[in-house]
């Protein structure tokens, strides 16, 4: 047998080993000694690089248009990289440098693309069988404005400076009653997509705001309580729909290719599903003259600006 | 191993540190033991406090830790989605930097890409090997917190998907610097308390101390001094508890010590003075027989002697006769004389007819002798006589009770009541005589009265004794019949 004591030193020790074992796992990071990250590396298959214009928020954008990306991805047998940015004029840069091949712009930036740098029209999407849109002048449900003349010395939210339907047209209305958008409203900010510029009225952060009338409907559709706080007091005349493009860099296959994708689309399931999550029939081609309205208001407006 | 050895092994280590506490615990005095116990309450039980607290309070901070990180990470994860879509490095680099600017505990933050390469991080000139892959989140999930053992100690990493993963993942490490310094902040004060109290409690335990044991301390001192023979140590009694008690008690038993002492001095004295007067009366007794053998037996057998040789002398029949009825009423008058002799020294009539005739007896004797009025009553005597010693003390006591009254008490009536119950003797001795003051009994004079209780005492009986000047006296003797066997 053994001494009483030399059991209790056992134990002890036995007790003191199973603390220490619990304590040494995982392997020590030192936070003090830095490495340089390493060099991303040039990928080996270019992927197709397509812009969405912020139209709606970076992540509604990235949300409408993945089955779209992934559709053509799947079509071209090609990785699709989505580039976004805040503003419409960076978006032109990228097409103009030809980093990006095909874009998702708005009509005003379209307009400013084709006659600065030579942005292709490749196809436009078609919207309730139409090919146009609309401004919309849209104010809080509970406003007591018929009109644009009665939101003078308003709060009034633009979206983007080159925004067509966003800044161009109520712009033109201002202009119409003989002032400026900055003389008639009391303030004005941008908000740089037609989304936020709908929450911004709806939050009351704004007393009126103008929209592209596609943006306008779909959030409506997705968001049913929008209506009860919003209301259109006015529409433009038809413009033409937001156009896709294509970098004037872009090889010619590559441009019939792309062409061929997506106005046959809704001939594919996986097609239409892309088609559906961005509210569309169809694409269809178009030509440029479809946007002459457009590019007279924004050549107006261009010029009028500070 | 042999199981069955167990509890006998458990008991021989039980025992031997029971026999350490005693050896150490009784060692010590009741002021240390007291002190003992009252730093040994409040450090165990401040320890313990400290050390549950602190527990408490770490699990805690660092639940909160991970809480806040988690929600730092999912608002950093929240603004940095648009940021990463629309390729805003610097406004990312801003935010991240912001996030560690504005949240104290968060020791880094980055931001991990899709294509798992960092777009952005707050360490300056390089990044930390091993830190990328050290924590991974899946897209669905809400947040992912793994603790990183780093040379900066623990570090809560906390990964939170961006857009569903899709857009990559954020990252924040929370140092627990902060809630360590608040756990030892808070452990220290509580050490703090514990040192103050255990200060208060030693000074509250020796006041305690010297509150109990002080009354003690005296006891001692005066219980030795007892036991040295002193008496005179009175006790102060401090308060009024069992201590106090105990000194209240502690000074009636000296005090009754010294009373019993007091007495038993003078029963001393007394008894060499009843032993000398025993042993004087003896001798006187002895003296009284020789006396009356010379004075009396001696002249009339004298005279009987000569009275035979007058009678050989004698020649006529008839004087003859004469002078030998004559020397045989001499004879007589000698045997009456012997055997009144003989009745003195011891009366056999004690023995042959019981207590209640040799006491009549007595008293007849007596009231021959002397001018006194002497009534006689006995209750409960039957055929059953007493134990001789008993019998014996009775009536030694009531021949020296009515000694004492023919001599001193100047008395014309006595009366004599002696009762038998069952289980005792009752004897009362009454006078109309001159009376004495009780309470000089017991001293020289009185050896009579002494003489009296002695006999009562040694059979486990008592005296008491009621006189007054001028009024009489009464004595009652009471004396137990199944105490004899004791005696």
């Amino acid at each position: 047998m053994f001494p009483p004591k030399l059991l209790y030193i056992c134990l002890v020790v036995c007790v003191l080993l199973a603390g220490c074992q619990a304590q040494v796992d995982a392997p020590k990071i030192y936070l003090s000694a830095l490495k340089p990250l390493p060099e991303r590396p040039e990928s080996a298959v270019i992927p197709l690089r397509v812009s969405v214009a912020a139209v709606i928020s970076p992540k509604g954008t990235a949300e409408s248009y993945q089955p779209l990306l992934d559709y053509l991805s799947h079509s071209l047998a090609r990785p699709v990289e989505l580039v976004q940015r805040r503003t419409y004029a960076e978006t032109n840069d990228l097409i103009e440098a030809g980093y990006v091949d095909l874009a998702f712009v708005c009509t005003s930036a379209y307009i400013i693309g084709h006659d600065a740098f030579d942005m292709q029209l490749l196809v436009a999407p078609q919207v309730n069988g139409q090919v146009v849109y609309y401004s919309y002048l849209i104010v809080p449900s509970e406003s007591a404005a018929q009109g644009i003349e009665d939101l003078r010395g308003k709060t009034f939210a633009f979206t983007d400076p080159m925004s067509n339907t966003g800044r161009a047209y109520p712009a033109h209305l201002v202009q119409q009653l003989g002032s400026t958008p900055e003389r008639f409203f009391a303030r004005t900010f941008y908000t740089y997509s037609h989304d936020d510029a709908i929450r911004a009225v709806a939050d009351g952060l704004a007393d009126g705001a103008a929209v592209d009338s596609l943006v306008y409907e779909f959030a409506l559709a997705r968001d049913p309580r929008l209506a009860q706080r919003l209301k259109v007091i006015h529409r433009s005349p038809p413009f033409g729909i937001p156009p896709v493009v294509v970098s004037p860099h872009i090889r010619p296959q590559l441009r019939a290719r792309l062409q061929e994708v997506l106005l046959g689309m809704s001939a594919h399931p996986q097609g239409q599903i892309a088609l559906k999550s961005l509210g569309f029939d169809t694409f269809v081609a178009i030509d440029d003259s479809a946007y002459q309205s457009a590019r007279e208001l924004i050549r107006k407006d261009q010029g009028q600006k500070p | 191993m042999n199981w069955d050895i167990g509890p006998t092994l458990l008991q021989t280590v039980l025992q031997r540190w029971m026999a350490r506490f005693w050896r150490i615990a009784g060692a010590v005095n009741i002021r240390i033991k007291i002190m003992g116990i009252v730093l040994g309450l409040v450090l165990l039980l401040g320890f313990a406090v400290t050390v549950q607290v602190s527990q408490l309070l770490a699990q805690n901070m660092y639940l909160q830790l991970q809480e806040q990180g988690i929600s730092i990470a999912r608002d950093l994860a929240a603004r940095a989605t648009d940021l990463i879509l629309i390729n805003d490095l610097y406004g990312l680099r801003q935010l991240i930097r912001d996030t560690q600017i504005n949240h104290s505990g968060v020791r880094y933050a980055f931001v991990v890409g899709n294509d798992l390469y960092i777009l952005a991080h707050t360490f300056e000139g390089g990044f930390p090997e091993g830190l990328l892959n050290a924590n991974q989140v899946t897209g669905e999930a809400y947040a992912h917190t793994e603790i990183l053992q780093t040379d900066e100690g623990q570090l809560w990493d906390i990964a939170v998907p961006i857009f569903e993963g899709r857009a990559g993942v954020a990252r924040v490490g929370m140092s627990d610097v902060q809630a360590v310094q608040i756990v030892n902040i808070v452990t220290g004060q509580l050490l703090l308390t514990t040192v103050l109290v255990s200060a208060i409690g030693i000074t509250a335990a020796m006041t305690l101390t010297w509150v109990l044991t002080r009354p003690i301390i005296g006891l001692v001192g005066a219980a030795r001094k007892v036991e040295q023979g002193d008496f005179s140590p009175h006790v102060p009694v401090w308060a009024n508890d069992e201590v106090g008690e105990l000194a209240l008690a502690f000074n009636a038993m000296t005090a009754a010590l010294a009373k019993n002492q007091e007495e038993r001095a003078e029963r001393e004295q007394l008894r060499a003075q009843y032993v000398n007067r025993v042993i004087a009366a003896q001798e006187e007794e002895r003296k009284r027989i020789a006396r009356e053998l010379h004075d009396s037996t001696s002249q009339t057998l004298t005279s009987l002697l000569i009275g035979f040789r007058t009678l050989s002398d004698t020649n006529d029949p008839a004087e003859m006769r004469q002078r030998a009825d004559d020397l045989r009423s001499v004879a007589a008058n000698i045997l009456d004389e012997v055997h009144s002799l003989a009745l003195q020294l011891r009366p056999s009539v004690l023995d042959d007819l019981g207590l209640p005739e040799a006491i009549k007896r007595h008293v007849a004797e007596c009231q021959k002798h002397h001018a006194i009025n002497i009534d006689l009553a006995f209750t409960g005597f039957d055929d059953h006589r007493l134990p001789a010693p008993l019998e014996t003390a009775l009536y030694r006591i009531t021949q020296e009770a009515l000694t004492n009254i023919i001599r001193h008490a100047e008395a014309e009536t006595a009366s004599i009541f002696i009762e038998r119950t069952v289980d005792k003797v009752l004897a009362i001795i009454e006078d109309d005589g001159k009376g004495f003051d009780p309470e000089q009994v017991g001293q020289e004079g009185h050896l009579g009265l002494y003489g009296i209780r002695e006999r009562a005492e040694l059979l486990s009986g008592r005296l008491v004794i009621e006189s007054q000047i001028g009024a009489g006296t009464s004595l009652y003797v009471e004396i137990p019949i199944n105490g004899i066997s004791k005696g």
